[in-house]
């Protein structure tokens, strides 16, 4: 009897052990699953603005090269430069990779940058390159006209080859391009029309203010308006030729053309964050994007950006396109300067005016 | 769930005490803290108070107009989908449909409930633009315009009357057919019994409703953000745009604590509504169905008509989302393909990973915490209990880009530097969704009367086998019902959580949308496919759990709220 009682309790007390134990492994994943995770022991972290499918095989060719890993996610310019003004004191990336010029001045402004000048620095012009090394152009990316075929054969026009024939009445309601509030490519679009108006404001607003009747929608991000364009259900938009060329190559029928009075680029740039974690990692990577190594396969992967360093050549499908082409150089110092005060006239006197 | 129990002790019991202090306690953490941060960012300037940026919102006209839009747009979207909700939970209740149309209808209506933000919008992008399926492919109309008004309010209806549906329906299934029955049996008419009897009863389930959806639209930030166009700015569109856009985050918390007012507004209005008179179906809920036909044969066809075009309309949705998946590049390309899904079983499996670990973390303890709260507003009086419902409901009510960056302001520095972590989102999704299993906790002990749980006292039955046998199998309901609203939440939203995902962890909606963003329509429709089987395979085990609990006295789909 006494026996028995004795092993019912060796029993109740070894199952309340097992109990035990596996409360503490579920506790402790948990506690793993809650913290971050277990790092490998040499990664760089990057908020990526190039999207997923341009800046994959980049990441995965450096990963190849460097034997370092990269953990990236994607974020639009304006997200990516929020999180990381909010991260400010504790900064979770290493990286900002990619993205128009104007995001990283806007950053500058904010000084989450900390200042590297890679190799390939003193090889690249004036308009790549920040005169601190607090950022560096990867790759430049021109404005152009993109237009349904089907469209214009409707309406018996040729693709628009002037900023003016967009004001077609034939484009009424039917054009789509980003807002200003939230895409890269709308800024440098509207510094492009002041560029092309002298910089005398009151016109290149008015000229904007026409435009508008046209406007079907401002699409959120720059490459919003490309599939609408491919679709037909808008007639023509404004984008960055990589999207633009990206939408063609998916096989919708769309036309490029360029402005005869010429239109901006905006280069695409890479810079390391002030307080990250693991600097040299991000350093590496700088070094390897401004760098031939990774500019050189651009082309390859189809990507339509144009290559920043002067020693790599762009894909001769893409040269064919830009030749021919007039592009306009915008001053970004000019341009960071007016950059808040230009967006917010835009906002008052043309997103608002109905 | 135990801690519930306590509350049916008599007063000055002490862990009572301690589960309303523990409450309180995550509420100042994980509500009242972060919008303080972000409150303190909107009145601060380089450390001093000021009140220019308020001063300045207040005075714009633009901001003003998109504070106008945003309470006509929730209003307009809280009617007509809480009438459709209505009409289709009524529908399914009231009319002897077959059991296989029931369910048909069950299944259209969950299906944009379940769905990832932005399918809806771009569906109706794609259906009614100058060249949309609809307008131009099929009506043949030359330049019609998909954006403004009227699909802004179409698609939000038709995005959130799920709410309203899920939320009535038990109700109308469980309102007393006593009362009905004796309403006929004195001479009543349809729709004599119909206006006096059955919408009385459900007229707290409808401030309910009404309130969920006014509060989904006024948050919502994707639909607009997509649909709205140029004429129609909304807050949240207009915060969030402040913030990501303009590197603004003062202006865009300003923005939005525009939106407190009407909110609390909503709040206190419902509660006034429902508190003027007692619902209570004096049996409890009861169990049996309506044994007569209460519905004339032609309303009853007109019903069906209405609520079968409706769920046409959304099958047909959805057929349009299945179909940009499986083809190589919509409106180009219509080659069949199984690509985009390779695409997010490869390169998308951290995403996916990441968000069931999320979702499956967060389900559970936003059931227990939804069903704490509801318990405890529903059913115990202490001071500061109204108190306690209000903060409980703040993330529930403000917009997800307003709690996003709050959380990231508040969080991303000590004491609590959870920033990159899951458990930042995971405490996201359990204190903003969590209201769901709360409300129908309340709504739920709204209709049972206080003395069922004294008759059981009185019988001799202690707190726990009172609790067990009395009030458990009957907010058994309201807890799965937080547990799947916590659960779909974590698996389709996006608003708050954009801010919060990060290197470490991240979401399949924020792949969904940058997938949009990079055009690639395919994997975002295929990413979209996957959730909502996701969801539906795990609001069907719920329910098939939920019907085994309930030992079958309750028919289980009725009660998947």
């Amino acid at each position: 009897m006494a026996g028995k009682q004795a092993t019912a309790g060796r029993t109740v007390g070894r199952a309340r052990q097992d109990r035990l134990t596996r409360r503490a492994f579920v506790a402790s994943s948990l506690a793993t699953l809650l913290t971050a995770r277990a790092k490998a022991a040499d990664t760089v972290k990057a908020y990526s603005i190039w999207p997923e499918n341009y800046a994959r095989p980049m990441m995965e060719a450096f990963e190849k090269a460097s034997g370092i890993h990269v953990n990236f996610i994607r974020f639009s310019s304006g997200e990516a430069l929020a999180r990381v003004v909010a991260e400010k004191n504790n900064p979770q990336v290493d990286v900002l990779f990619g993205g128009p010029v104007e995001t990283f001045t806007a950053g500058q402004g904010q000084g989450v940058f900390e200042a590297y000048k890679p190799a390939a620095w003193s090889e690249l012009p004036a308009r790549f390159k920040d005169a601190n090394g607090l950022w560096t152009a990867i790759a430049d990316d021109p404005l152009v006209f993109m237009s349904n075929t089907q469209f214009l054969a409707q309406h018996n026009l040729y693709a628009p080859a002037s900023w003016d024939d967009l004001l077609d009445p034939a484009y009424s309601g039917m054009i789509q391009m980003a807002d200003a509030r939230t895409s890269g490519t709308a800024v440098t679009r509207i510094f492009s029309i002041l560029q092309v108006h002298d910089r005398n404001e009151d016109e290149a607003f008015a000229y904007m203010k026409k435009l508008r009747k046209n406007v079907q929608v401002y699409t959120k991000s720059g490459g919003g308006g490309t599939l609408p364009v491919g679709l037909g259900q808008a007639g023509a938009g404004i984008f960055f030729i990589v999207d633009a060329l990206f939408t063609r190559q998916k096989g919708y029928d769309v036309q490029i053309s360029f402005p005869r009075e010429g239109i901006g680029s905006a280069a695409e740039c890479i810079a390391l964050i002030k307080g990250a974690k693991n600097p040299d990692a991000g350093r590496k990577l700088i070094d390897w994007a401004t760098s031939p190594a990774m500019q050189s396969l651009l082309a390859p992967n189809k990507i339509n950006f144009i290559p920043a360093h002067p020693a790599v050549k762009p894909d001769p499908a893409l040269a064919a396109v830009l030749a021919g082409a007039k592009i306009i150089e915008i001053d970004d110092t000019w341009a960071g300067a007016n950059r808040q005060r230009i967006i917010e006239r835009w906002i008052a006197e043309v997103l608002n005016a109905s | 769930m135990k801690y519930a129990a306590i509350g049916l002790r008599l007063r000055g019991d002490p862990l009572r005490w301690v589960v309303i202090a523990g409450i309180w306690l995550l509420l100042f953490l994980f509500v009242l803290y972060p919008l303080g941060c972000l409150i303190a960012r909107a009145f601060t300037d380089q450390g001093g108070v000021t009140f220019a940026s308020v001063a300045a919102t207040l005075t714009n006209p633009n901001h003003l107009r998109a504070l106008r839009n945003s309470l006509i747009l929730a209003t307009l979207v809280g009617a007509i989908g809480t009438l459709a909700g209505f009409l289709f939970a009524f529908t399914a209740e009231r009319t002897d449909l077959t059991h296989r149309v029931r369910r048909l209808l069950d299944f259209a209506a969950l299906l944009p409930l379940i769905s990832p933000p932005f399918t809806t919008s771009i569906a109706f992008v794609f259906s009614f633009g100058p060249k949309g399926l609809i307008t131009h492919d099929l009506l043949g109309l030359q330049n019609a315009q998909v954006y403004g008004w009227n699909s802004t309010v179409a698609a939000e209806a038709l995005t959130y009357f799920p709410l309203a549906f899920l939320a009535l329906r038990p109700l109308i299934a469980s309102i007393g057919n006593d009362l009905e029955e004796a309403a006929y049996s004195l001479g009543g008419s349809r729709w004599q019994v119909f206006r006096t009897v059955t919408l009385p009863l459900c007229l707290p389930g409808i401030a309910n409703a009404f309130l969920l959806l006014f509060a989904a639209s006024l948050a919502d930030f994707a639909t607009p953000l997509i649909l709205a166009g140029n004429n129609l700015p909304v807050l949240p569109t207009d915060a969030f745009l402040q913030i990501t856009g303009m590197f603004d985050l003062k202006g865009g918390a300003v923005l939005s604590l525009l939106l407190l007012v009407p909110a609390a507004l909503v709040f206190f209005t419902q509660r006034w509504l429902t508190g003027r008179r007692s619902y209570v179906t004096i049996t409890g809920k009861g169990g049996a169905r309506p044994q007569a036909a209460k519905v004339a044969r032609w309303l009853r066809c007109l019903l069906w008509a209405a609520c079968i075009g409706l769920a046409a309309f959304i099958g047909y949705l959805y057929a349009l989302l299945v179909y940009a998946s499986s083809v190589v590049a919509f409106g180009a390309n219509s080659a069949p393909t199984l690509e985009h899904y390779r695409v997010i079983f490869t390169e998308g499996i951290p995403a996916i990973k990441d968000t069931l670990i999320i979702a499956l973390i967060s389900m559970p303890l936003g059931g227990l915490y939804g069903v704490v709260v509801g318990y405890l507003v529903g059913r115990m009086r202490f001071a500061g209990r109204q108190a306690l419902e209000l903060v409980s409901m703040i993330n529930y009510a403000l917009p997800g880009t307003i709690v996003g960056i709050g959380y990231l302001i508040a969080f991303n520095d000590e004491p609590l530097a959870i920033t990159g972590t899951a458990a930042i989102i995971i405490a996201c999704y359990v204190f903003r969704y969590s209201p769901t299993g709360t409300r129908t906790t309340v709504a739920l002990l709204a209709q049972v009367d206080r003395s069922i749980e004294e008759a059981s006292f009185s019988l001799g039955a202690g707190t726990l086998t009172t609790f067990r046998r009395v009030m458990l199998p009957l907010i058994l309901p309201a807890f799965f019902a937080g547990l799947g609203a916590v659960f779909i939440r974590a698996m389709t939203a996006i608003s708050a959580t954009i801010f919060l995902v990060s290197i470490n962890w991240t979401l399949i909606t924020v792949r969904i949308l940058e997938n949009m963003t990079e055009l690639s329509l395919g994997p975002a429709a295929a990413f979209s496919v996957f959730v909502i089987a996701v969801v539906v395979v795990v609001t069907s085990v719920l329910d098939l759990v939920l019907g085994r609990m309930m030992g079958g006295t309750l028919q289980p789909s009725a009660l998947r709220t």
